[in-house]
C-alpha cells in the first residue's frame, strides 16, 4: 500500500493548501488515502466542512500520482471524475469551487456541467471532448446513457462521486443512480487499476452502513465509511405569538407572526427563511416586503420554479453578502455554503430531525461558530414540535432513509433508455440489474414479464396489434423508432418530482406553477390560493391551468408536497413525550419545562377542559358530532403515513361491524374518521379494534378498499411511461395520447390486474405506509396503554388541524346502490 | 344485457341500460356515442401498453346489445374511432361482416378522421353534421345555434362528446361519481360507450333528468 504522505500528489496538494494557510482535516486525509488505494466508500460529513474536497482533491492527488512528471502539461485527459448531484442549483457553485482549485494549482483540467439547464452547444462540445470533471444530475446521467457509443465517455473514468447521497437514497432518483453505476462500471474496458471507484458523500443519517451498502452494491465491494468527527453547536429558538389563545389552531402559513421576523432579519448579516412549499414562499416574500418596505432590493425569493438566471443571481449575491434575506424552499437545503448567512429561520414543521439540522447548518460557518435557527410555528400546536426537535437534537436522534426496493417503473424506464443508445442483451443486463441493491430480489420471472412488457406490450391479440417500443434485433433489445426514442428522452426527467403545471389567467398573464396532484382534485369553479391570490379554477388546457380572479372569501390552500411530508417516527416519539410533560406540567428528569410548553399552557388547559391531554401511556379518542356528521378523532402521534394506514385499517374493521361509509383525513398528530351515522367505537370494543391480531390480512383488505394504491399509481404510471406528459412543440399532435392516471388505474385494475406497474403501486403502499412491523409495534403500544374516549361538545384544539385537512380517503362496506339511495335521501332533506 | 330502463320522449320509448347504450324502440335502433374504437391500438402503436382487452370488451358489449334488442340499425353520435388507422380497426371490419344486415350511421365527431374509404369498407353511412329522423336529431356536439344547423327541423337532439358524469354528494363529506344519461328539455347527452374514457361533470337544472349508471343498474338522480 502506498502511504499517502509519501506521494507526489499529496505533497503538491498539501503544499498548495499550506500556502493558503489551510491544513487538511483528518477525514479528508483518510479519504485521500483510500482513494489512492482505489478503495470505494462513503464520506460522512455535514455541509460546510470541506466534504467536496475530500473526494475532489483525492481525485487530483490520484491524477498527479499517475503523472508525476507532466501533470501540469497534460490536457484532454478524458473524464476522470463524474460528480452526481441531486440539485441543478448546486452544480454551478461546486463547479466554481473546483475551477478555483484547478486554476490555482496550475492543472489543465476542465470542469463541465450537464443538466437540464445546459445548452445544446455545450452538450455537443462535451460529446466531442469530455471534460475531466463532469457535474451531472441523475436524470442527465441517464440521458447520457441514452446516447450512442456512451461507453466511450467512461473509458478513462476513475471516480464516480455521489454528492448528498442521503437525499437521493430514499427516492427513485437514488434507484436511477444505482442503475447508472451498475451500467458504467460494467461497460468500462479493463483498466490498469480495475474499474472506477465509487464514493458517496452523505450527511448523518441513522443508517449510514446501509447507505454505503446500497451505493456500492454494483461493485460487489464492501468499502469503507469515513466520518468527519465535527460536531456543530446548534441553538434553537422559537418565535412565540403574543397571545397563544388568539393564534390559529390550524394553518400552513404563519404570516401572522411575520412582524416578529423583521428584527431578527435586521440584526443578522444574512438570513435564510425556509418555507415548506413554493406557493407559501411566495406569500411570505410579499408579506415581509409589506411589513418592512426597507427590505426592497435586499430580499429575494428562491425556489425550484424560479427562472434559472434569477436563481443564479440570488446565489451569487448570497455569496457576496449583498442580500439581507432570502425566502427559500428546499431549493437551498443542500450544497456549498453561503458564508454571510448568520441566521436561519424555519417556518412550519421541518417534519424531521435530519432536515432541521441540515437547515440549521446553513448558518454559522467557522468551525467553532454556533448555528442559530429560529422556529416559527404556523399553528399553535406546532410549537410542541419545536420542543420535541430540541430534545431530539440533544439526544442525537437522527432518522434513517430507507432505500426503495424493486421499482419496476424506474427499471422499465432504464431499459428503454439503454435500448435507445446501443441496445442491450437480456442475459448480461439481468446480471447487472440484480447486482444493484434495489433489484437484488428481482425474480427471473418478473424480469421476463418486464421484457415482455416493453417488447410485446403485455397481453395482446397479435394479428390486430401494432404495439411498438423495443424490438429484438439479433438478440439485442433496441428501440429503432426515432419518434419513440425522442419521446422517451423527454420523459427521463419525470422522476424529479410531482408534475408541475403552469397557471395562467384566461385572459393571459402567468401566475406561477402548481402541482398537478392538487389541481387534479379540483372541479371547475373551485377557488384556490396561489401567489397570494384567490383564483377560480376554470380548466386545464395544453398542460396549463386556466383560472380567473375570484373574490370568494373562502379558498383552498394547496396541500403541497412539503405539507404532505410525513413526520418521522423519531420526532413522533419525542412529540408524545413532550405532550405527556405538558399534560402533567412536570418533566421526568426534573429539568425545567421548555418555553414552548409553557407558552402552550392555555391551549392545553382548554384541551383538558373540553376533552383530555393524553399522557405518554394513553391514546386519546374523541367522538364529536357536527353538521358534517359523526367524527371520530384518534391521536397516535405517529406521522401522517402511519395514520393513513391506521385510519384505513380501523375503518375497515369498524365496517365489519355494520354497513357504514367513512371518509377519513389525517395529519401528523392523528386521524379522523367521518361518517353520516354514529361510529360504533366504545369501551367494549376499542381494544379489539386496535388489536394486532390478523393484522396482515386486514392490511391487505384495507389497502384494496381504499385509493392509496391509486395515488401511488400516478407516479408509477408516469415514470413507467404509461402517461405521456407532452413535450414542447408536440403538444397538439399528442392530444390523442392523453389519459389520466386514475382512468388508467381503473382500466388496468379491470382488464389487466396482473400488470406489473399496478402491482408496484400496491407494493409501494405496503412497503412505505402499511409496513407491518411498524403498525404492529404501534398497536402493541396501544394495547399496553390506556385508551381514553371522550365526547367533547365542540371541536378541540387537537382535532382542528386534522379536520381542516382537505385530502380525504373513502372506505365503505355499504352496497353501492344503497349508498346512492341514502345520499339522495339526505339531499332531499 | 341487464336491467334496461325506459324513458319516454315525444311519445317514443328509449331504453337506457348500464352498458351505456340507448335503444329506440319505435325505430328498432341502437344509439351509442364516443366508442373510440382503436384507442388502445393508438396508444400501443406509440409504445404505451394499454391492455387490448378494453377494446375487445367494448366490441363485445356492442355486439351483445345489438343481439339483445335485435336492433336493425346502429346510430353512432360521433367519435366512433379514436385516431388514425391501426390494426385494431381491422378487427372491426372483420366483425362488421358478421353484422352485414345492420345499418350503421355515423354522425362525424372530432375524432372521426379516417379516410372515407374506411367507412365505405365498413359500410358506415357518414353524416357530416347531423342525422335527422322525424322530430329527432343526432349531432356529436350540441351546438344548436351554429350556422350549419340553421335548416335543421329536429325538435329533440341527441349528442355525445362530453362523456357526461354526475357527482352525488352526501353527508359526512361523501361523494360518488358515475357516468350518466343527461336529459334536458329538448336534448339528451349520452354517456361515452367506451370504458377507456374519462368523465366531465354535468350540473343539471330544475326539471332536467339525470340517470346514473351505478354498477349494473340505472338510477334516477334528478
Amino acid at each position: 500500500m502506498v502511504e499517502l504522505h509519501n506521494t507526489k500528489g499529496y505533497q503538491f496538494i498539501a503544499g498548495w493548501l499550506a500556502a493558503k494557510g489551510y491544513s487538511p482535516f483528518h477525514f479528508q486525509q483518510q479519504s485521500w488515502q483510500q482513494i489512492i488505494n482505489n478503495e470505494s466508500g462513503l464520506v460522512n460529513a455535514p455541509t460546510g466542512c470541506g466534504k467536496t474536497f475530500s473526494v475532489f482533491l483525492g481525485s487530483l492527488i490520484q491524477f498527479i500520482n499517475q503523472h508525476p512528471d507532466d501533470f501540469k502539461q497534460k490536457k484532454n485527459n478524458g473524464l476522470q471524475l463524474l460528480w452526481i448531484s441531486p440539485l441543478r442549483a448546486l452544480a454551478k457553485d461546486i463547479g466554481r469551487a473546483m475551477e478555483e482549485v484547478i486554476t490555482e494549482t496550475g492543472l489543465l483540467w476542465r470542469v463541465g456541467i450537464r443538466n437540464g439547464d445546459t445548452d445544446t452547444a455545450e452538450r455537443a462540445k462535451q460529446k466531442r471532448q469530455m471534460p475531466e470533471v463532469l457535474i451531472i444530475t441523475p436524470e442527465s446521467l441517464h440521458l447520457l446513457l441514452a446516447q450512442k457509443g456512451y461507453p466511450d465517455f467512461f473509458s478513462s473514468l476513475k471516480i464516480i462521486a455521489v454528492d448528498e447521497w442521503h437525499e437521493l437514497l430514499g427516492s427513485k432518483r437514488g434507484v436511477q443512480v444505482e442503475l447508472a453505476i451498475s451500467r458504467i462500471v460494467n461497460c468500462q474496458p479493463a483498466m490498469e487499476n480495475g474499474r472506477s471507484s465509487v464514493w458517496g458523500i452523505s450527511a448523518t443519517i441513522g443508517n449510514l452502513e446501509e447507505a454505503k451498502e446500497v451505493l456500492l452494491a454494483p461493485l460487489q465491494k464492501s468499502g469503507v465509511i469515513i466520518k468527519a468527527q465535527l460536531q456543530k453547536q446548534i441553538e434553537v429558538e422559537s418565535i412565540f405569538p403574543d397571545e397563544i389563545e388568539k393564534y390559529p389552531w390550524a394553518g400552513h402559513l404563519g404570516i401572522k407572526l411575520a412582524h416578529k421576523l423583521i428584527p431578527v432579519i435586521q440584526q443578522s448579516r444574512t438570513t435564510l427563511i425556509f418555507i415548506n412549499t413554493r406557493g407559501m414562499s411566495e406569500t411570505w416574500y410579499q408579506t415581509l416586503l409589506t411589513a418592512c418596505p426597507d427590505l426592497a432590493g435586499s430580499i429575494a425569493l428562491h425556489h425550484g420554479s424560479i427562472d434559472m438566471e434569477l436563481r443564479t443571481w440570488i446565489e451569487d449575491n448570497l455569496h457576496s453578502g449583498n442580500l439581507k434575506a432570502v425566502v427559500c424552499t428546499a431549493s437551498l437545503d443542500l450544497g456549498v455554503d453561503f458564508r454571510p448567512v448568520e441566521t436561519v429561520i424555519q417556518v412550519g414543521s421541518p417534519k424531521g430531525v435530519a432536515r432541521f439540522l441540515q437547515r440549521a447548518g446553513r448558518s454559522g460557518h467557522s468551525p467553532d461558530a454556533v448555528s442559530k435557527i429560529y422556529f416559527l410555528p404556523t399553528h399553535s400546536l406546532e410549537l410542541m414540535e419545536a420542543a420535541a426537535l430540541k430534545k431530539a437534537i440533544t439526544e442525537n436522534m437522527i432518522e434513517s432513509r430507507y432505500p426503495q426496493l424493486l421499482c419496476y417503473d424506474v427499471l422499465l424506464q432504464y431499459l428503454n433508455t439503454i435500448a435507445i443508445s446501443d441496445g442491450f442483451s437480456p442475459e448480461e443486463t439481468y446480471r447487472e440489474v440484480i447486482s444493484t441493491y434495489c433489484f437484488r430480489q428481482l425474480a427471473e420471472e418478473e424480469w421476463y414479464q418486464l421484457l415482455h412488457f416493453i417488447t410485446e406490450g403485455g397481453q395482446a391479440m397479435h394479428q390486430y396489434d401494432d404495439f411498438k417500443k423495443v424490438e429484438i434485433d439479433n438478440g439485442l433489445y433496441v428501440i429503432k423508432s426515432r419518434k419513440i426514442a425522442m419521446r422517451h428522452r423527454m420523459h427521463i426527467g419525470t422522476i424529479v418530482s410531482d408534475a408541475m403545471l403552469k397557471v395562467k389567467f384566461l385572459t393571459g398573464g402567468y401566475i406561477g406553477v402548481i402541482e398537478e396532484y392538487f389541481i387534479s382534485r379540483l372541479e371547475a369553479g373551485d377557488v384556490f390560493t396561489l401567489a397570494g391570490r384567490n383564483l377560480e379554477f376554470v380548466m386545464i388546457k395544453d398542460m396549463t391551468v386556466l383560472v380567473r380572479k375570484s373574490n370568494a372569501k373562502k379558498s383552498m390552500v394547496p396541500s403541497w408536497n412539503g405539507g404532505r411530508m410525513p413526520l418521522s417516527a423519531n420526532l413522533g416519539k419525542k412529540l408524545r413525550e413532550q405532550l405527556s410533560i405538558a399534560g402533567s406540567r412536570s418533566t421526568t428528569d426534573g429539568s425545567a419545562l421548555s418555553a414552548e410548553l409553557i407558552a402552550l399552557q392555555p391551549l392545553f388547559e382548554l384541551q383538558q377542559k373540553i376533552s383530555h391531554v393524553p399522557k405518554e401511556n394513553e391514546l386519546l379518542i374523541e367522538h364529536i358530532e357536527t353538521k358534517d356528521g359523526f367524527h371520530l378523532f384518534v391521536y397516535p402521534f405517529e406521522g401522517r403515513l402511519v395514520h393513513e394506514a391506521m385510519a384505513a385499517i380501523l375503518a375497515w374493521r369498524i365496517s365489519r361491524i355494520r354497513p357504514i361509509t367513512f371518509s377519513f383525513a389525517m395529519n401528523d398528530y392523528g386521524f379522523e374518521l367521518l361518517s353520516d351515522q354514529p361510529i360504533p367505537v366504545d369501551d367494549t370494543n376499542v381494544y379489539e379494534l386496535f388489536s394486532p391480531d390478523d393484522l396482515l390480512n386486514d392490511i391487505q383488505r384495507s389497502v384494496n378498499s381504499t385509493e392509496m394504491a391509486k395515488r401511488k399509481f400516478r407516479d408509477v404510471a408516469v415514470i413507467g411511461g404509461l402517461i405521456f406528459q407532452g413535450m414542447p412543440g408536440e403538444k397538439k399532435k399528442a392530444r390523442h395520447l392523453q389519459s389520466s392516471a386514475s382512468l388508467l388505474f381503473n382500466v388496468f385494475s379491470e382488464y389487466d390486474p396482473g400488470n406489473i406497474l399496478l402491482r408496484q403501486s400496491y407494493q409501494e403502499v405496503m412497503d412505505q405506509q402499511m409496513e407491518e412491523a411498524r403498525l404492529r409495534d404501534m398497536l402493541l403500544r396501544i394495547q399496553e396503554s390506556t385508551i381514553v374516549i371522550r365526547f367533547p361538545e365542540q371541536l378541540t384544539p387537537f382535532c382542528f388541524p386534522v379536520k381542516v385537512d382537505s385530502i380525504r380517503e373513502d372506505l365503505s362496506s355499504e352496497k353501492l346502490e344503497d349508498r346512492v339511495r341514502k345520499m339522495q335521501q339526505q339531499l332531499e332533506q | 344485457m341487464q336491467n334496461p330502463v325506459p324513458h319516454i320522449i315525444l311519445g317514443n320509448i328509449f331504453w337506457m341500460s348500464p352498458d351505456r347504450s340507448l335503444f329506440w324502440e319505435e325505430q328498432n335502433t341502437l344509439i351509442v356515442t364516443d366508442v373510440h374504437l382503436g384507442k388502445t391500438g393508438h396508444f400501443r402503436k406509440e409504445g404505451i401498453a394499454i391492455p387490448q382487452k378494453v377494446y375487445t370488451t367494448d366490441l363485445q358489449r356492442l355486439m351483445a346489445a345489438l343481439y339483445f334488442y335485435k336492433a336493425e340499425r346502429l346510430i353512432i353520435v360521433g367519435d366512433f374511432t379514436h385516431s388514425t388507422q391501426n390494426k385494431e380497426l381491422d378487427l372491426f371490419l372483420k366483425w362488421r361482416k358478421d353484422f352485414s344486415q345492420l345499418q350503421i350511421d355515423l354522425v362525424k365527431g372530432n375524432h372521426d378522421i379516417l379516410d372515407d374509404q374506411w367507412y365505405t369498407e365498413g359500410a358506415v353511412t357518414l353524416h357530416p353534421w347531423q342525422l335527422e329522423i322525424g322530430k329527432f336529431g343526432f349531432r356529436h356536439e350540441d351546438k344548436r345555434y351554429q350556422k350549419m344547423y340553421a335548416n335543421s327541423k329536429a325538435f329533440y337532439i341527441f349528442s355525445g362528446h362530453v362523456h357526461p358524469a354526475y357527482l352525488l354528494k352526501g353527508k359526512g363529506k361523501q361523494s360518488l361519481k358515475f357516468p350518466c344519461y343527461y336529459f334536458r328539455k329538448d336534448s339528451c347527452v349520452l354517456p361515452a360507450f367506451s370504458h377507456f374514457t374519462g368523465g366531465y361533470l354535468v350540473t343539471p337544472e330544475k326539471e332536467e333528468n339525470v340517470f346514473a349508471i351505478v354498477e349494473n343498474s340505472i338510477m334516477k338522480m334528478t
